[in-house]
């Protein structure tokens, strides 16, 4: 149970890096925002996964089940948030040069 | 103060404290008096100040049919995040962000809400701007617009809704 913990929290901390690498990257608030969101969809759920695991049939795994339901529900309302702020405020969106 | 469509009724307003209360339990974790005291006290506070504005409540089947198509969405969302992640690790960065207006098909609410959060929760694609039936959803390349144009998220949610009366 141990090591499959292991393996979850492992590819969520890949999933963690890459978003953060993501951020850095990408070149404005938009496509950053991307980024991000892949942090709350797939890395934490990882994450989550994996510290459950490890937790075991507990009240804390029940908790951390909670977590998980109120992250996939707030967290695309954040990014829609966020995004529409941005598109309201007049940000243009960075776009790829045509050649 | 919301303006309140419908009478509340009040088992629905006890049915929804008592949710509240379970969930205090759940957290405080704590059996004493006053804990358990002060959690009554606010879960109904809660529910009372809240009971203004609920005016969707689904039906078993909308619920049943919702719950099956998490997995799907799930299976989308890991597709997907793999997707982003190999953009964002190849060392020429082949992003091509542009915005596309989608129009939906869709007559209630709660179906716009749920694709939304739907097109929002994948990695790729982010609803900017809704407006009734119109979305403007922000792609970070070809290949994640291509599953907002192609409207497959909406032909399920179009059949998750199918038997509802339509309120938009």
């Amino acid at each position: 149970m141990d090591i499959l913990a292991i393996i979850f929290m492992t590819a969520g901390l890949f999933f963690l890096i890459v978003a953060a690498i993501g951020v850095v990257r990408l070149p404005d608030v938009f496509s950053r925002s991307h980024a991000v969101s892949l942090t709350d969809s797939l890395g934490a759920f990882l994450m989550l996964v994996g510290i459950a695991l490890l937790e075991g049939l507990s009240i804390n795994m029940l908790k951390i089940l909670v977590v998980l339901i109120l992250l996939y529900i707030l967290n695309p309302v954040i990014a829609h948030a966020t995004v529409r702020a941005a598109l309201r405020s007049g940000l243009k969106p960075w776009q790829k040069e045509t050649p | 103060m919301a303006t309140r469509s419908r009478p509340i009724s009040s088992e629905f307003l006890f049915l929804k404290s008592m949710a509240l209360f379970v969930f205090w339990i759940l957290f405080s974790a704590s059996f004493e008096w006053i804990h358990l005291g002060l959690g009554l006290i606010f879960s109904f506070a809660v529910a009372w100040l809240n009971s203004g504005h609920s005016p969707f409540v689904p039906r078993f089947r909308l619920w049943l049919r919702i719950f099956l198509y998490l997995p799907w969405l799930f299976y989308e969302i890991i597709r997907s995040s793999l997707h982003l992640s190999k953009l964002i690790l190849h060392p020429a960065l082949p992003i091509d962000p542009h915005l596309i207006s989608v129009e939906s098909k869709l007559r209630h609410h709660a179906a716009v809400v749920l694709l939304g959060n739907s097109i929002t929760l994948t990695p790729g694609t982010i609803t900017a701007e809704v407006d009734r039936n119109n979305l403007i959803v922000h792609a970070i390349d070809k290949v994640s617009g291509e599953e907002v144009v192609s409207k497959k998220i909406e032909s399920k949610i179009a059949d998750i809704f199918k038997d509802e009366e339509p309120d938009l």
